[in-house]
């Protein structure tokens, strides 16, 4: 079947499998291969995309349900090669090791700072409670959304040895 | 995902019918398809077709009226439950439920009719929709007929649904409105996780009841208590209704240990 999707603005049209999944055709039919595949089962949240707006988990959703959407992934962060504010705050707070959950994290930030542009810790860690870093780096991720939201100075070092 | 399937995405109720009426025991319905992805990737099941019924008109309504409560249509998303404002202002056992369920991503896809249909005895909306009366409509070519969640289950993975119908409404009535009650939810972590126990407690008019899941093949009701009943004689009323096994998450004993401390802690709780 065709399906049309929008992609950080672009427009693609493409002749796919029904059985194909949204993941596999960012990746594979499109080369966007900055949203990763981590369990496939909707754990870990490493393909975490915009679609319409809502953060989604783009291994659990198929390429076909995505035919007129607008979809938003880490490729379109950065803007002519100048990183977001969300990517130059997790790259000075080390909150990137081996990088893998790091593409679906910034989309789940982007999606709660979109919503909640002074997050508490608490609301920080809710927001990203479908992301899972397997380096454990949440804290460096928390200070970085703090710092991202302005709060990094309120933020008591009382609170960040509770993250 | 090994398996191909033929997808489809009738955008009318009559078509979609029409297609489980000829289809409906090769078919699998797609609504959220945070379960049927992964049951597909996992090679569990092998639909020869997937029906998205996302795109009919209709289903993706909350509504409310004073003689029927409020409708759920199958297309329904948890957050849409928690952003709905009817829901969040006079159903907060709903409310309680649904937020505990997963995360953000799979609340933004995952259905409230489909964590029913699933059947799962760890279903999270489950508790919540015994608790309130809550009934489903279910449709097909031939008909449609209303059945109530406690009529609903039978038995792991298994409901009343045949294969030519679906699950199109859920109906909370207005009788139900405005109660007091809570939702605890045993898990590993804090975040998201399948649930080790889970007690649903709701109390209106006198009338208290109970939900539980993870405790017996079905999510089950504990009814017909007085609402001052002392916290024994619950307990006593929930340990009889429940039939937990042993599994990889927890024993059976911590299983029955765990659902009486939920219930005298939501005793206290909701007053």
């Amino acid at each position: 079947m065709n399906i049309s999707v929008t992609i950080n603005g672009r427009e693609y049209t493409r002749q796919v499998d029904g059985s194909l999944t949204l993941l596999r055709f960012l990746r594979e039919e499109l080369g966007l291969t900055g949203t990763k595949e981590g369990c496939g089962a909707g754990e870990c949240g490493a393909c975490t995309v915009l679609l319409d707006g809502r953060t989604v988990n783009s291994c659990l959703v198929l390429a076909a349900e995505a035919d007129g959407a607008a979809i938003e992934t880490i490729e379109g962060e950065a803007a002519d090669a100048e990183l977001s504010s969300i990517q130059e705050a997790f790259a000075r707070h080390f909150a990137v090791q081996c990088g893998y959950c790091t593409g679906g994290m910034i989309m789940s930030v982007r999606r709660l700072l979109e919503d909640n542009p002074r997050p508490t810790v608490e609301e920080i860690r809710e927001g990203i409670e479908g992301n899972l870093c397997r380096c454990t780096g949440y804290q460096q991720i928390i200070e970085a959304v703090l710092d991202v939201s302005g709060q990094l100075d309120e933020a008591t070092s009382e609170e960040l040895k509770h993250v | 995902m090994t398996s191909t399937f033929e997808y489809l995405a009738p955008d009318s109720r009559d078509e979609l019918l029409g297609l489980l009426a000829d289809r409906g025991p090769t078919a699998k319905l797609l609504a959220g398809g945070t379960d049927l992805l992964v049951d597909l990737r996992n090679d569990m099941v092998h639909p020869e077709c997937i029906v998205n019924l996302k795109k009919v008109p209709g289903y993706s309504e909350i509504s409310w009226s004073e003689e029927d409560g409020v409708r759920i249509g199958a297309a329904v998303t948890i957050n849409d439950v928690l952003h709905s404002q009817v829901i969040l202002d006079s159903y907060p056992l709903l409310v309680d439920c649904a937020s505990d369920l997963a995360s953000y991503q799979i609340r933004n896809r995952a259905t409230v009719v489909g964590n029913v249909v699933n059947a799962s005895p760890c279903s999270d909306m489950a508790p919540a929709l015994l608790c309130l009366g809550a009934s489903a409509v279910i449709a097909s070519h031939r008909g449609r007929r209303v059945v109530p969640f406690t009529d609903f289950f039978r038995g792991v993975k298994r409901t009343v649904l045949e294969p030519d119908e679906i699950l199109e409404t859920i109906v909370v009535p207005a009788e139900s409105a405005n109660g007091r009650g809570g939702y605890r939810k045993l898990k590993r972590i804090k975040g998201h996780d399948l649930g080790i126990v889970g007690v649903a407690l709701f109390k209106k008019d006198g009338v208290l009841r109970l939900g539980v899941s993870s405790c017996a093949p079905t999510p089950i009701l504990v009814g017909g208590l007085p609402a001052d009943a002392p916290a024994d004689q619950v307990v006593a009323a929930v340990g009889q209704a429940v039939n937990p096994i042993s599994d990889l998450r927890c024993s059976k004993e911590y299983r029955e240990h765990m659902v009486a401390v939920f219930t005298r802690r939501l005793l206290r709780e909701v007053k």
